[in-house]
């Protein structure tokens, strides 16, 4: 039963990147490198090799919102042409395929965008309170490492994280 | 030297700590300069405003519009302005997904010049309306008459396509700059640290977080492109679905879109110069950088020069009397000093790009910009007036030329674009913290490899040379 | 209710006015304007002016090309040799032409401009804000804007006694033009209903055909074939709908046009040459 949580901070990528190596190469028993969560104050260009199978879901919700934008589009653009018939213009049919097609594409984009921007909000767990372990020297050069762990491993797990080079090392109870 | 160490565009070594010290700097205590173009900008638009106000009571007329200059400058302004707002869409969106690492120290003021560019644009439809109050007719909603908007009409278009091209930059700005906001809430105090921590959204930096960002951004940015060329294309259709001379030509969307990327760029020009002057980012906003954009510039400058040409080939082999009398006209009837300017301007002006040495001089840029921005302002001008100066009906040919109404409003829509910039750069980082650090690390990377695929082609060339000289006589070393 | 009513009349409403539209027409009111006999001058521009509440914009305004004149009359000058120089004046009283296939129409952001099934072009005074871009698409230009509040100063007291009251009076910001004095039509199709009797030729005419002293001017249904217009449009060979075929040009006697007929936008005035003994 995980009841700490612990911080630990690298003065850069490439010590933490070492750190994780070993975690994956089961130096620790309590901690599984699926586990950690790395905060650092930009993305590593390897990240994803270093973390494998995490993957980030968001474009599925990009496309269906831009698939219902682009049927709203149609369907509300023809129901509004279709309901006021007095109106012929120009020669032009009622429902002019066209024009539509041109508002149809602004509000795939619209909707799109918007789906995007939600579902990031969403998914990235921003909005939402996650313990309070945080360094403000996140934003400025070091990198933190994240492991929950039980009374009985904090310990060892601290003397681990020492013994490779962490500056700093903050914990918190869950 | 190596190929990478010659064309980095920022000191790979520079203190992560220090990139934040100084963006964080160029927020504080602005300098007298800063109040000085304040008071120049708040001028501008206050002009603006009183001339819009006596506009609003008297009618169109104190602008000057006749029949059959029912358009004039504000639809020219208005067209410049969509066109602006490209700039930050080629920077932030194309170059990220080309990986064009130089853009990162410059971009975050090319994205808000993009959301200002299109804040001022919406001015300009509302303006020019015979009966402003009733500007809300062009909107979709539901109401009690159970009429709509005309959506064949490529106004309609236009509203559509500003409105999600607004809330789509203001959107792309905003979520580009949530770790920069968490970067400043944790580096600040007082008002500016409870504002940012609001606006960073809790951001903390987590694994989860960077991966989900950047799938994020780089969907925006996918998606952000086709919309900014269909954004300036609609605009083109305003003139390209009518059938006046000289506005129903088919290369209008390419030709606007391309008109807009060059006028974006040459005012990313202006304000690099200028940002790097005011709050001394000579370390970020290196002269390779603008070697970079100034190439970007030409190859645009390029691009819309071969569509204007093909587009006054297409007239003069044509047989559509309407088409040609007008370009003839636009070349040498009244109109043809403006004409004139634009080609200059927008056709002889790029070919200082090609100088290194004009290229790196900072005020020579900054001059060589404007005369880019004027020429492409004028081209918009000059879609506008002279096709209804010279369209079919012969009696109702007139010149128009701007009156002080439409002047004022023109000129305070600078100021007001300038306000909105300087407020911005007051509160926001004008610079891209974050980014400006994953750059340093490329570039090391990038260093550090070429630097290793030098030792070992130095070792192989030393093995090399040491089992080749007894080779001296392959006959002997074959067998 | 309205996804049904898509989904039935699908293909009823994809019909374009090539394919015949997808509204009856009930009459297709159109002109005859002989060129010969208009002399210039200029009884019709006044006439309107009375009929449909015109301001009168005074001179620095009309020099300024703020006028707003729904019929003008327009002088063009040819060059010519000879005893009489004025000779080479060509008039044309030019209004709106109530295109079949209006350009003005589908450019209008708010649908204030539509087509009626009385085949004219309807301007909607209270729908419109005003953005011009139906002006800016006329090839004939015949569409005019209120620049100023033209009603504060045109009919000081007591000229304004002379207003017509069967239509407003346009406040600025409103685009305006020719009707084809849909007032007048109202009252005939009224008049004609109570006494149950369809509308024949005559009954009505517009206020610049009353006026000419030539009746230069001849309006009247061209989808009632024994109407006048009607059939000065077959005796000189013009049709509706896109220009299609030649015409026997070989007759001197027909003399009819349409203006900027290459545009293809239908329009329903025809107007008729003008005859000149001299080489023009």
């Amino acid at each position: 039963m995980s009841n700490h949580r612990l911080l630990a901070m690298f003065k850069d990528f490439d010590d933490a990147f070492e750190v994780i190596d070993k975690i994956k190469g089961k130096a620790l028993s309590s901690v599984h490198v699926d586990d950690v969560t790395m905060m650092s104050p930009i993305e590593h260009p390897d990240i994803d090799e270093v973390f494998e199978g995490r993957p980030s879901n968001i474009g599925y919700f990009s496309l269906m919102g831009a698939i219902f934008g682009v049927s709203f589009g149609f369907f509300f653009l023809s129901s509004a042409q279709a309901s006021f018939l007095v109106q012929p213009q120009g020669g032009k049919p009622v429902i002019p395929l066209p024009t539509n097609f041109v508002l149809m594409y602004e509000m795939l984009i619209f909707f799109f965008v918007w789906t995007t921007v939600f579902t990031f909000i969403g998914m990235s767990g921003l909005l939402s309170r996650r313990g309070t372990l945080y360094s403000e020297k996140l934003t400025v050069d070091e990198i933190g490492l994240v492991v929950e762990v039980s009374d009985s491993d904090l310990d060892s797990v601290k003397n681990f994280f020492k013994e490779n080079q962490a500056l700093e090392i903050r914990e918190e109870k869950v | 030297m190596g190929q990478v160490i010659q064309d980095k565009v920022i000191d790979e070594n520079l203190e992560w700590s220090r990139i934040n010290a100084d963006v964080i700097a160029s927020m504080q205590n602005p300098r007298r300069a800063y109040w000085v173009t304040f008071a120049v900008c708040v001028s501008m638009f206050l002009c603006a405003i009183a001339a819009e106000i006596y506009q609003y009571k008297m009618g169109l007329g104190s602008a000057g519009l006749n029949n059959p200059h029912m358009w004039d400058m504000y639809i020219a302004t208005f067209v410049f302005w969509i066109g602006m707002s490209h700039a930050g869409t080629l920077l932030s969106a194309i170059l990220h997904i080309i990986h064009a690492q130089w853009r990162k120290p410059i971009y975050r003021f090319a994205e808000a010049m993009t959301t200002f560019s299109l804040m001022t644009a919406g001015f300009f439809p509302m303006i020019h309306l015979g009966r402003v109050w009733n500007l809300y007719w062009v909107l979709p909603y539901v109401s009690d008459r159970g009429i709509w908007p005309n959506f064949r009409s490529p106004l309609v278009w236009d509203a559509f396509a500003i409105s999600t091209y607004l809330s789509s930059s203001a959107l792309f700005l905003f979520i580009g700059m949530i770790p920069d906001m968490a970067v400043l809430r944790d580096h600040t105090t007082g008002w500016r640290k409870k504002l940012y921590g609001i606006l960073c959204l809790g951001w903390r930096g987590d694994d989860r977080q960077w991966r989900n960002f950047r799938r994020t951004y780089m969907l925006l940015a996918c998606i952000l492109i086709p919309l900014a060329i269909s954004v300036h294309s609609i605009v083109s259709s305003d003139f390209a679905m009518s059938i006046m001379p000289g506005w129903h030509v088919t290369t209008f969307p390419p030709y606007f879109v391309a008109g807009a990327l060059y006028s974006g760029c040459a005012a990313i020009m202006t304000l690099f110069v200028a940002l790097r002057y005011f709050f001394r980012m000579e370390e970020y906003m290196t002269l390779n950088i603008m070697e970079k954009t100034t190439k970007l510039t030409f190859a645009i400058a390029m691009v819309w020069t071969y569509l204007n040409l093909i587009e006054f080939s297409a007239t003069w082999y044509g047989h559509n009397m309407y088409d040609k009398e007008l370009l003839i006209d636009k070349a040498t009837g009244p109109y043809a000093a403006v004409f004139w300017t634009m080609i200059f301007c927008g056709m002889v002006v790029p070919f200082t790009l090609c100088f290194q040495k004009l290229r790196r001089h900072m005020p020579t840029m900054l001059v060589v910009s404007i005369l880019l921005n004027l020429g492409m302002y004028v081209e918009r001008w000059m879609i506008v007036a002279p096709t209804l100066a010279m369209s079919h009906q012969p009696h109702q040919w007139d010149v128009l030329w701007g009156t002080v109404i439409q002047w004022a409003i023109v000129f305070g829509s600078f100021g007001w674009f300038g306000l909105l910039f300087l407020v911005f750069v007051k509160l926001f980082p004008c610079v891209s913290m974050y980014e400006v650090k994953e750059l340093c690390l490329h570039l090391k990377h990038e260093i550090h490899e070429e630097e290793q695929a030098k030792k070992h082609a130095a070792k192989a060339g030393a093995t090399s040379s040491g089992g080749a000289s007894p080779a001296g006589n392959p006959g002997l070393e074959g067998a | 209710m309205s996804l049904k009513n898509i989904l039935d009349n699908f293909s009823y409403y994809r019909r374009d006015a090539e394919m015949g539209g997808h509204h009856e027409y009930e009459h297709r009111f159109g002109m005859a304007i002989d060129l010969d006999i208009c002399t210039g001058c200029n009884a019709c521009s006044t006439a309107c002016y009375a009929e449909n509440n015109l301001a009168v914009v005074g001179q620095e305004r009309f020099a300024k090309n703020q006028a707003m004149h729904w019929l003008r009359v327009e002088r063009y000058w040819d060059e010519i040799e000879g005893d009489y120089p004025e000779q080479g004046a060509k008039i044309i009283p030019m209004l709106c032409q109530q295109c079949g296939a209006a350009t003005c129409e589908p450019v209008c952001p708010v649908a204030a401009t539509y087509h009626t099934p009385d085949g004219l072009n309807a301007q909607v005074y209270n729908r419109c804000i005003g953005s011009r871009y139906c002006s800016n698409n006329c090839p004939f230009r015949v569409r005019y804007f209120n620049f100023w509040s033209y009603y504060e100063d045109s009919w000081p007291e007591p000229l304004n006694m002379q207003l017509n009251p069967d239509l407003s009076v346009r406040d600025k910001g409103v685009m305006e033009k020719c009707t084809f004095c849909i007032q007048r039509i109202r009252v005939a199709k009224d008049t004609s209903q109570r006494e149950e009797r369809p509308m024949k030729d005559g009954d009505f005419t517009t206020a610049c055909a009353q006026a000419c002293p030539t009746d230069a001017i001849v309006f009247g249904d061209t989808m009632d074939p024994n109407s006048r217009v009607s059939k000065a449009w077959a005796k000189h060979q013009i049709h509706r709908g896109p220009v299609t075929a030649k015409k026997d040009k070989a007759d001197e006697e027909v003399r009819g046009y349409r203006v900027f007929d290459e545009l293809n936008v239908d329009p329903s005035i025809m107007y008729l040459e003008r005859v000149r003994d001299t080489e023009v």
